[in-house]
């Protein structure tokens, strides 16, 4: 079922980020294309009764697997970082042409060069 | 400009996506898989009740030095890019005395939530990351409530750059010690103490105050730019 959505999420997000002309809106997709993979590779080890990986007591007990939420957990930072980093960039785009299309944007920009 | 078949994209989409969960489902290499060798050997290992944080703080520790370095790089380069820019006008301080109560309530139960995640992270869901963005959001809420400025004068921003880079330092540093012992780096040479214990997990809880306090300074730098700096369009 997580497999299910997470592809949803995915495709939601690339259709995002290839369709909408918006600079924000593509952020945003990026970041539920984030999230799919997120949820993608922690379905991934999933389990049928699997509980959290913390040890309560002594004994084997049916854990998830640990390995892809630690490695998801390097996903969530980067993924705030790039955020962060394409805000600030948004921004300053932002200050200089005083739009968020990324049509126009780029318009402005080929009639800089090449005037 | 015209626009991509739409009616051929999506379809395009999710074969590549089907296509690559079939991959990934049907391709598993010989030898013992990770997963339950990790269940059954990684918390006499590690000495850290949270799997997850046995992994990413001793296994994979490499891993998140590297997280580490790319968040203190976004910071670093939010900053470099909006220093320059001209401020906007001083965010207007919203009168609501409802933000203003919730404000003063809320952020010393957040703070103390942040180092109880930190400090218990090896036993418990949370850690740094998480910890620190906890007590990052409490900074967000007074900026919310009080403006921005009135918790910036607060901080000394050399004496938080100083700190950002004293934790990157101290963070090597520990990573670089067991080789004087003739290990490798990163070994977790500190006794591990009994599973469960709020002392236990050697330098896992170690790593996880620093982290705890580079993401909640970071967090600040990120909002602090951000709500100087946002402009009229």
């Amino acid at each position: 079922m997580g497999i299910v959505i997470a592809v949803v999420l995915l495709g939601i997000a690339i259709l995002g980020l290839v369709l909408r002309r918006d600079l924000i809106f593509k952020l945003l997709s990026l970041g539920v294309l984030n999230s799919g993979a997120v949820l993608f590779l922690v379905s991934l080890g999933d389990r049928a009764g699997g509980t959290a990986p913390i040890v309560r007591g002594p004994g084997p007990a049916a854990y998830v697997d640990p390995l892809p939420q630690a490695l998801v957990l390097s996903a969530i930072v980067i993924d705030f970082a790039v955020l962060a980093v394409a805000l600030v960039f948004a921004m300053l785009l932002v200050e200089r042409y005083h739009t968020t299309d990324s049509v126009r944007i780029e318009e402005e920009v080929t009639k800089e060069l090449y005037r | 400009m015209s626009r991509p078949p739409l009616a051929l994209l999506i379809p395009a989409v999710l074969l590549a996506l089907g296509v690559l969960a079939l991959f990934l489902f049907t391709f598993f290499p010989g030898g013992e898989p990770v997963s339950p060798y990790l269940a059954r050997d990684a918390a006499g290992e590690t000495g850290a009740a949270n799997l997850v944080a046995g992994v990413y703080l001793n296994y994979r520790l490499y891993d998140t030095l590297f997280e580490v370095l790319v968040f203190a790089v976004a910071v670093i380069g939010v900053r470099y890019y909006l220093v320059g820019q001209k401020e906007g006008a001083a965010p207007p301080i919203p009168e609501s005395p409802v933000v203003r109560t919730a404000a003063d309530l809320l952020f010393s139960p957040l703070l103390l939530i942040g180092v109880y995640l930190v400090l218990f992270g090896h036993l418990s869901p949370g850690g740094g990351f998480a910890g620190g963005v906890v007590g990052g959001s409490g900074l967000l809420l007074c900026a919310i409530g009080l403006g921005g400025e009135v918790i910036a004068r607060r901080f000394h921003e050399t004496a938080l750059e100083r700190a950002e880079w004293l934790i990157l330092a101290g963070f090597l540093l520990l990573l670089l010690v067991p080789v004087l012992f003739g290990a490798a780096p990163g070994t977790n040479l500190l006794p591990q103490g009994t599973v469960g214990n709020p002392v236990s997990g050697g330098t896992i809880v170690i790593y996880n105050i620093l982290i705890g306090a580079k993401v909640f300074i970071g967090t600040w730098v990120v909002i602090y730019y951000f709500t100087r700096h946002r402009g009229e369009v």
